[in-house]
């Protein structure tokens, strides 16, 4: 028993290293020989999903971009998911980014999806408004005069000029947001300004870290729903029938989960032993 | 020392009860000034005062070059990205088809061969890099030393595998059997009497096996029990009420902090 | 700061102008929002009182708060080492209260690194920041009598983008091995790289941050964490000035407050819910 504890001491002070290589393995083989493990959405996922769904055929939904290449991982496959929902069920996208990175990945998503999937005409069926710099006051200046802030979009056409934002003055013409967000500015600013005050509903998909911020306005009904990082992702690509790299992410996400509570575990049983011995000398 | 001192202050007074106020008054003027003009005013000062940020970093980066410092291979791969996205922004678009401007987000440029090849993995590499931290911080950091350690532990747990599918593959039946044998084993630290700890062990394995055979083992109930409901409960209310107390207690802070400036009791931010 | 008898005619004649606005009929006010203009100015008038009544030498007690205790004796553990003390403003711009509230902590830390003449390494992301904390430890030195000590370099721009920034910052840690690490202002997913970097090369760190989803990062990783209201008090309780001080007691009294009323609130809504009384509370308390 002694050589037993003696040997969980020696392996409890592991370098650092060998646990980073272990999680790094933990991410890694599942990707190669993926489990297929089921996916269950959460009360959180199904409120964007059903609001989606709410609304009515050829609505106008504004979707914001605020997120770049390095959280593009957790918040990308949501993007993709719900403007793949949108334009199945015949809604009109609008996009608008308030982080300049936004726009690249507003660009990579809507070819992905409006072009290469759907076949859906630029200025017709979706329109990208592009990045204005000034955080909080792009969104206020949305919501009194959209089109004093985009004279043009993100392509150089004069706004005027496009077919979609024929009576697209301020937000409250818009049917629905959603921002996709992944720090400042982001959700909470969407909330503030542009939903509270317009009454135009708001849902939105954020990194994992940053639902805690965005819960208690779910919970008080200003956010109707909330999809959490990777496995909000998923969830939501399982709801609209489209498995995409949200749930190929997710067996990987769930064993490297396994394994830190496995370390945490083997941590907790060395810190035992340890204060067994103390105590005992 | 009336610039260094009376100037900021009246400045910052101004400016700090025009915004707070007039937020109260309708009047369209007023109110582009508070929604609009204010946070740009900022935003151009800030876009301009890159200018001193960037000659700084040049001037560090220069001097270590120059004065061969340790290190200062490196400062040429920093000195060589600053200038290779200036002409990449503008001077060398890569692709004739498009406009200045436009260039930057469209196909073929030199600037989105630079995002998408250069910022792009570098960002994402830096991101990937908090997987292994949160590893070895959890590691290192979760240890059952008294009652509230405990809990977040146990709630720290039940959220990693309650989040992922994972979670919801594990059946209720089997974090009950967890249960009953946890529950056993600090029966025997407490009361080290082997007899009352198998009859514990015993009592709670056959409970739960006629209660689990009478419901025909679903596997997300009893939900108390089933990981992903719970890690639900847990996020809706522990959690967001914690959440909505430290919110309370920092939009006070951030509210007394900016009346302390607005009013000028708070000086510091001129130095002194 | 104003004698008594000059702040009491300030406030009648601001009180009184107010009162002849009101009864002319309030023109151009917005009288949804008349509750949100009666709670600013009722809880100003609650910081002012505070910050006079500690200024006359009213008694003030503040509780001891651990973490910046440990400043001064991070920064004497640097001087002994011979290290220098790494200190992050966050990663946000001026206009940000947790940025301006991270650079007055610098100017007290400041203040500590030029008494014991410790080398202090200040990298920030954004230039605002750069010359207004420039301008902060400029001061503190020159109030301190060693402004032969101060450097420009000291205070010193990196880059505005967050993950670049923790890169650089790492970089810092791992080269130049500070021996005292202080994460001071507004943080976002960067925290915990910088933390576990910190903890990796032996520094003492210590953080403060109203950024609520990064505290859990800094309390899991650093010796000392401020939270929320805590960072917001550091000012005060470094350097012990009276109006600080009564402001924090302000404070403290306004969140009494706010308790108070959530609590006749949800009495009153219960009593809404169930009938008895006919006037619903929310009604008042959304902002419009």
């Amino acid at each position: 028993m002694d050589k037993i504890s003696d040997y969980i001491l020696k392996a409890g002070t592991i370098d650092r290293r060998w646990i980073f290589l272990i999680i790094g393995l933990a991410v890694l083989l599942p990707l190669f020989f993926p489990l297929g493990l089921p996916i269950r959405a959460t009360n959180a996922t199904q409120k964007v999903y059903d609001a989606v769904e709410a609304l009515e055929e050829n609505s106008k939904v504004l979707v914001s971009f605020e997120y770049g290449p390095s959280t593009k991982p957790e918040i990308h496959p949501m993007a993709i998911g719900l403007l793949r929902h949108l334009f199945t069920n015949g809604h009109k996208v609008f996009v608008t980014c308030l982080w300049p990175d936004g726009q690249f990945m507003a660009d990579e998503a809507l070819d992905e999806v409006a072009k290469e999937e759907f076949d859906l005409t630029y200025g017709e069926d979706y329109v990208i408004l592009g990045f204005r710099p000034g955080n909080e006051a792009v969104v206020k200046g949305m919501v009194s005069n959209i089109r004093k802030l985009y004279t043009t979009d993100a392509r150089g056409t004069l706004v005027d000029n496009i077919p979609l934002m024929k009576n697209i003055n301020k937000v409250a013409d818009f049917d629905f947001i959603f921002s996709a967000s992944a720090g400042y500015p982001g959700t909470v600013e969407w909330v503030q300004y542009a939903s509270d005050p317009t009454g135009v509903p708001l849902s939105t998909g954020t990194t994992s870290i940053m639902v805690n911020d965005i819960m208690p306005m779910v919970n008080s009904g200003q956010v109707k729903g909330i999809l959490a990082g990777m496995p909000g992702a998923a969830e939501y690509e399982a709801l609209i029938g489209t498995p995409g790299i949200g749930t190929s992410g997710m067996d990987a996400q769930s064993i490297a989960h396994l394994v830190i509570v496995l370390f945490i575990i083997f941590g907790n049983i060395t810190y035992f032993i340890e204060t067994q011995r103390s105590k005992k000398y | 020392m009336i610039w260094k001192r009376q100037i900021p202050i009246l400045i910052a007074t101004v400016i700090g009860f025009a915004t707070l106020f007039g937020w109260f008054i309708d009047h369209p003027g007023i109110e582009s000034f508070v929604n609009d003009d204010a946070t740009q005013w900022y935003d151009i000062l800030a876009s301009f005062a890159i200018f001193l940020g960037a000659l700084n970093l040049m001037k560090l980066q220069g001097k270590k070059v120059f004065k061969q410092q340790s290190g200062w291979q490196y400062s040429l791969f920093a000195i060589g990205g600053f200038f290779f996205a200036i002409v990449a922004g503008f001077i060398y678009k890569g692709n004739d088809a498009v406009e200045w401007g436009v260039h930057v987000t469209s196909k073929g440029t030199l600037f989105k061969w630079m995002f998408d090849y250069m910022f792009t993995p570098l960002s994402a590499t830096m991101f990937a890099l908090l997987a292994f931290f949160v590893a070895s911080a959890s590691y290192r950091a979760f240890r059952v030393r008294n009652l509230e350690a405990t809990l977040l532990l146990v709630s720290g747990i039940i959220i990693m595998v309650g989040r992922v599918p994972l979670g919801s593959s594990i059946s209720s039946w089997f974090i009950m059997y967890l249960m009953v044998l946890i529950v056993s084993i600090a029966v025997n630290i407490k009361l080290k009497d082997k007899k009352i700890t198998f009859s514990t062990f015993l009592g709670g394995v056959l409970i739960v096996t006629i209660w689990g055979s009478s419901l025909g083992w679903p596997i997300d109930q009893p939900g108390l029990f089933y990981l992903p409901i719970l890690q639900d409960w847990i996020y809706n209310n522990p959690n967001v009420a914690g959440a909505r107390a430290i919110m309370i207690g920092i939009g006070l802070g951030i509210f007394a902090t900016s009346i302390r400036y607005i009013l000028g009791i708070e000086k510091s931010y001129i130095g002194e | 700061m104003l004698k008594d008898k000059e702040f009491w005619l300030v406030a009648g004649g601001i009180s009184l102008a107010f009162i002849i606005y009101w009864l002319s009929g309030y023109p151009l006010f917005k009288e949804e929002r008349i509750v949100m203009f009666l709670v600013i100015v009722i809880m100003s008038a609650n910081l002012i009182y505070y910050t006079r009544f500690a200024r006359r030498g009213g008694e003030i007690f503040l509780r001891a708060i651990p973490g910046l205790k440990a400043v001064e004796e991070a920064v004497g553990r640097s001087t002994e080492m011979g290290k220098s003390v790494l200190y992050v403003p966050g990663i946000m711009d001026m206009d940000q209260v947790e940025t301006v509230a991270g650079v007055i902590i610098l100017g007290h830390v400041s203040k500590m690194t030029s008494r014991y003449e410790t080398s202090l390494n200040v990298p920030v992301s954004r230039s605002i920041v750069m010359k207004a904390a420039r301008e902060t430890v400029r001061e503190a030195y020159t109030m301190e009598g060693r402004p032969d000590l101060f450097q420009d370099d000291m205070v010193h721009y990196i880059t505005d983008d967050q993950f670049a920034y923790a890169a650089g910052v790492n970089g810092i840690m791992v080269r130049e091995k500070p021996a005292a690490c202080l994460y001071m202002g507004k943080f976002f997913a960067e925290s915990l790289i910088l933390a576990e970097t910190g903890n990796s090369i032996g520094a003492i760190q210590i953080a403060g941050t109203a950024s609520q989803s990064q505290i859990p990062f800094f309390v899991t990783a650093c010796d000392y964490t401020l939270i929320g209201e805590e960072f917001f008090a550091a000012s005060a309780y470094l350097s012990q000035t009276p109006e600080l001080m009564g402001g924090l007691k302000g404070q403290d009294m306004m969140k009494a407050g706010v308790t108070t009323a959530i609590l006749i609130s949800l009495l009153m809504r219960i009593l809404f819910d169930l009938g008895l009384i006919k006037w619903n509370i929310i009604s008042i308390l959304t902002v419009q």
